[in-house]
């Protein structure tokens, strides 16, 4: 029982990373209707640009935190204008097809700066175990979920509450109806870039916690992106919710297939469950089902 | 089938003929004759690119008519073709099949594993897909690493093809098979897109719901186009076993599907002459980063000992966002303003 009670908790807590992941790319959706594949890498180079601004520049953390964010909210904006800006009003799969020229370029890049190293954060924050109703658990894993929440409640915030939260809705809903309202439309397409790479970049260095930054950290992009897809595109809370339940069906899968199959169960588990998902539910848990017309 | 001014077919057959005019019969055969020459005189290096490039277009040839015919895009073409390899790795392995019969089983097991694979095309369409044949191509081979028929993770060696006691060991004999396959798969595909088959794909691409309102079954052409897309990956990879004579999943990353993509975009969607403008144009782009990174880490040291893997990808994604930016219809079209200029010139239309 208690091995089943640390699976799902760390799976839990698993979860809120894939959520974070996640919420970038729900973002980019929301308002854009663009699907992102590039997000992985802004994940990636966030916590790069962390890494960078902590451990060679030796900054506080807070002040790393902030460089972080500023680099990673300019590279968002260029990506916006230089790949994204020309392909409005063209079908929105050739904006999906250079997001991915975007996280190949990306991918390059990353491997460059690498080097085939991987880097790991310094310790900035308390190591060791906590233990939550009887089950140890890894601290840091535990502020990186504490992120994830306040995240996450941030943005619905944000969404529900602010006069530019609630422009972007409006924008999501009907480009031309938001202009005519007052909206500038632009500045939006152009503001959604830069909070959800801002968002990526608290998702990657949380996740660069858990995982160091090596060449598969873009890849983790993906399962974002899967998170997503399952908890319905255009929904924060269903990408909470879907990034929850993958994670605990990847630690519960995983602790209890991996010694029947042999291991590596864990690396598809997320995939299984999009299949299923999609068959069953198109539009992901919480989506909304879209009606066509010809 | 529009045709230029002045252009008149007598007879049907004339009409329906690929190769029309006594001029492009006589490039044909030229530029047929100079390739059977190649492995003869050409060294071993450029003999073994186009074998690779021969095979890469089989590969995107069948992604060309999912994708860029039937629009249903696929990230699973390398999976696809990791288990055509795999599948005649096992058949001529360990149940002592010949090639000659391996490979054509291998490419109908594979493409009625794109049948499953397809399967989720029923509900969902777009980049909904898109992500969903990527989730095949992780499932796919995860279950290649972890089966026990298919060599776990060291994989499979694979003996060479041979007819009687002649045995197609290298690479400038391989190329005599790669070819007239090759060869082959392109008529194929050619012939196919112009029937009533590839007149319903084209229909679904454009808009699927009036297309099925005009009649088109779906599901039916739908997982048609993903059994013809295996079929080419599954042959493809069976090409690619026999030639490298090892099976294993490293050589199928969903990076490797990433490109096929790419090259399809770059090389132009809904166009056949496209995928071997794409295949070659990103091959050789390829090729000259490769070549030329060594010189770049001499000359720029903060690049690092080995750029080529990133400096490969970085061109790549640099030139398929310019594509898609500026000749969204890829080199195909390009070329078919070069033909018409051409024909027209010296006026402007």
């Amino acid at each position: 029982m208690t091995n089943f009670l640390q699976l799902l908790l760390l799976g839990l807590l698993e979860g809120g990373l894939y959520a974070m992941v996640a919420a970038a790319v729900v973002l980019v959706y929301k308002s854009t209707h663009v699907v992102s594949l590039a997000h992985g890498q802004l994940m990636a180079y966030g916590a790069l640009a962390f890494w960078f601004a902590l451990s060679v520049l030796k900054l506080p953390f807070i002040l790393a935190l902030v460089v972080a964010l500023i680099f990673l909210a300019i590279t968002g904006w260029f990506i916006e204008r230089l790949a994204m800006r020309p392909l409005i009003g063209q079908p929105l799969f050739a904006a999906f097809l250079t997001t991915f020229a975007v996280f190949l370029m990306g991918d390059g890049i990353f491997q460059l700066i690498l080097k085939g190293e991987s880097n790991s954060f310094a310790k900035y924050l308390p190591g060791g175990m906590t233990s939550v109703i009887g089950v140890p658990l890894p601290t840091t894993q535990l502020v990186s979920f504490g992120v994830c929440l306040a995240l996450f409640s941030g943005l619905a915030i944000f969404f529900r509450r602010t006069k530019f939260g609630l422009g972007m809705r409006a924008t999501a809903e009907d480009h031309q109806l938001a202009q005519s309202t007052g909206i500038t439309v632009r500045a939006i397409f152009s503001s959604i870039w830069i909070l959800s790479a801002m968002v990526a970049t608290i998702a990657g260095i949380a996740l660069a916690n858990v995982m160091d930054i090596y060449f598969p950290l873009p890849y983790v992009g993906i399962k974002g992106l899967i998170v997503a897809l399952v908890g319905g595109l255009e929904s924060l809370p269903g990408a909470l919710l879907a990034g929850l339940i993958l994670g605990i069906l990847e630690n519960i899968s995983a602790g209890y297939l991996d010694p029947i199959v042999g291991g590596g169960v864990k690396e598809v588990a997320a995939y299984v469950l999009l299949l299923f998902i999609l068959l069953v539910k198109p539009y992901g848990l919480l989506g909304l089902v879209r009606i066509e017309r010809i | 089938m529009w045709r230029p001014c002045g252009v008149f077919d007598a007879t049907y057959e004339k009409d329906m003929a690929i190769v029309r005019t006594s001029r492009h019969w006589i490039a044909l055969i030229v530029s047929l004759v100079i390739f059977f020459f190649i492995p003869l005189y050409g060294s071993y290096y450029i003999v073994s690119f186009i074998n690779t490039l021969a095979i890469t277009i089989i590969a995107v040839l069948g992604l060309q008519i999912v994708s860029g015919y039937c629009g249903q895009i696929s990230f699973g073409q390398a999976a696809f073709m990791a288990l055509g390899g795999y599948t005649s790795a096992v058949l001529t392995q360990k149940f002592g099949l010949s090639f000659w019969v391996a490979m054509p089983l291998a490419g109908i097991f594979t493409g009625l594993y794109g049948l499953i694979g397809g399967a989720p095309s029923m509900r969902i369409k777009g980049f909904y897909l898109a992500i969903a044949t990527i989730a095949i191509h992780f499932v796919t081979l995860w279950l290649l690493l972890h089966l026990e028929i298919t060599g776990k993770s060291v994989g499979l060696t694979v003996d060479s093809p041979q007819i009687g006691s002649f045995v197609f060991d290298t690479d400038e004999r391989m190329f005599y098979i790669i070819m007239p396959i090759m060869i082959l798969m392109t008529y194929a595909a050619r012939n196919l897109v112009r029937t009533r088959v590839g007149r319903a794909f084209v229909a679904v691409r454009d808009n699927d719901l009036a297309a099925q309102v005009m009649g088109i079954n779906l599901y039916y052409y739908k997982l048609l186009a993903f059994f013809v897309s295996c079929f080419y990956a599954g042959i493809a990879g069976s090409l690619y076993a026999h030639l490298t004579m090892v099976c294993h999943p490293e050589q199928f990353t969903l990076l490797h599907a990433l490109w096929y993509i790419g090259m399809l975009i770059v090389g132009g969607l809904g166009s056949i002459p496209g995928v071997f403008f794409g295949v070659v144009f990103i091959r050789v782009m390829d090729e000259i980063v490769l070549i030329a990174s060594p010189y770049l880490a001499d000359w720029f040291p903060w690049l690092g000992m080995a750029p080529a893997a990133g400096l490969g990808l970085t061109a790549f994604g640099v030139v398929l966002a310019v594509f898609l930016i500026k000749e969204p219809r890829g080199l195909a079209h390009r070329w078919e303003i070069l033909k018409a200029s051409s024909r027209l010139y010296p006026f402007a239309y």
